[in-house]
């Protein structure tokens, strides 16, 4: 007969490799020694992530640097601008694959014709927005929800980098004064 | 069946790839090995393809016949 599992110690968390994650999706779990699940982490995560991107015609990632007086909830900037562009904080916790939007959030000028980065996630003008949001397929707006769906699960990575997985294998119960060991 | 058809349906050709990250790393989040999680990820990505298809049918049908 099988002797009855007995509860597994808590285990540490561990907030280094929690950091990790979250700036490369799996590279905390690359960290501990989860080298398979870190590279599932990241595959497929920079997968959906980019995926969106290019739904979106590689403009369906920014934070715009809006009006944020008539905001209802805050209206002190850089909050108020995720107010009024919530997606980005989904997309932030993507991590660094997220970060030249913050970059160009932080340098955005309207009437600058070269910016940094050629541009890469830079806020797009109102009338480029109207356009691909008209003419498109719809695709622009999937492509969003695919990057916010890809940071959100993101969190759920970090803190399975942070605590380790939701199941635990359990232990075997074994004799007194002998360690447990994993069934 | 209305011409623009094909054309709508088209964007749901993206939906796999959105089912199958959503489950793998769902799962892979739930356990460490990789039995359990690919037997999870199977398990989860067959709920949402009835739940979403059931969506789509139902979608389908409203937009087609009301």
């Amino acid at each position: 007969m099988t002797p009855p599992a007995s509860p597994l110690p808590p285990r540490k968390l561990d907030p280094f490799a929690a950091v990790l994650s979250y700036l490369v999706p799996g590279l905390g779990q690359i960290y501990q020694g989860r080298i398979g699940k870190g590279v599932l982490f990241l595959v497929c995560l920079y997968t959906l992530f980019f995926y969106g991107m290019y739904l979106g015609h590689g403009e369906n990632v920014y934070l715009p640097d809006s009006n944020t007086k008539q905001n209802v909830l805050v209206s002190w900037k850089p909050l108020g601008d995720i107010e009024n562009r919530p997606h980005f904080a989904g997309q932030f916790w993507i991590g660094m694959a997220a970060w030249p939007a913050i970059l160009q959030y932080s340098r955005y000028d309207e009437n600058d014709n070269s910016p940094i980065l050629k541009g890469w996630m830079r806020a797009p003008k109102e009338d480029e927005l109207n356009k691909l949001q008209r003419d498109g397929d719809k695709r622009w707006d999937l492509g969003w929800v695919y990057t916010v769906i890809a940071g959100v699960l993101n969190i759920l990575v970090i803190y399975d980098a942070l605590a380790g997985p939701a199941h635990r294998e359990a232990l075997k119960k074994t004799p007194a004064g002998k360690e447990p060991v994993a069934a | 069946m209305s011409v623009g058809l094909p054309f709508a349906v088209s964007i749901y050709w993206h939906l796999p790839v959105l089912l199958v990250v959503v489950s793998l790393v769902y799962s892979a989040t739930r356990y460490d090995q990789w039995n359990m999680i690919f037997y999870e990820a199977a398990r989860w990505g067959f709920r949402m393809f009835l739940f979403l298809g059931a969506i789509g049918i139902v979608l389908f049908l409203l937009s087609t016949y009301l």
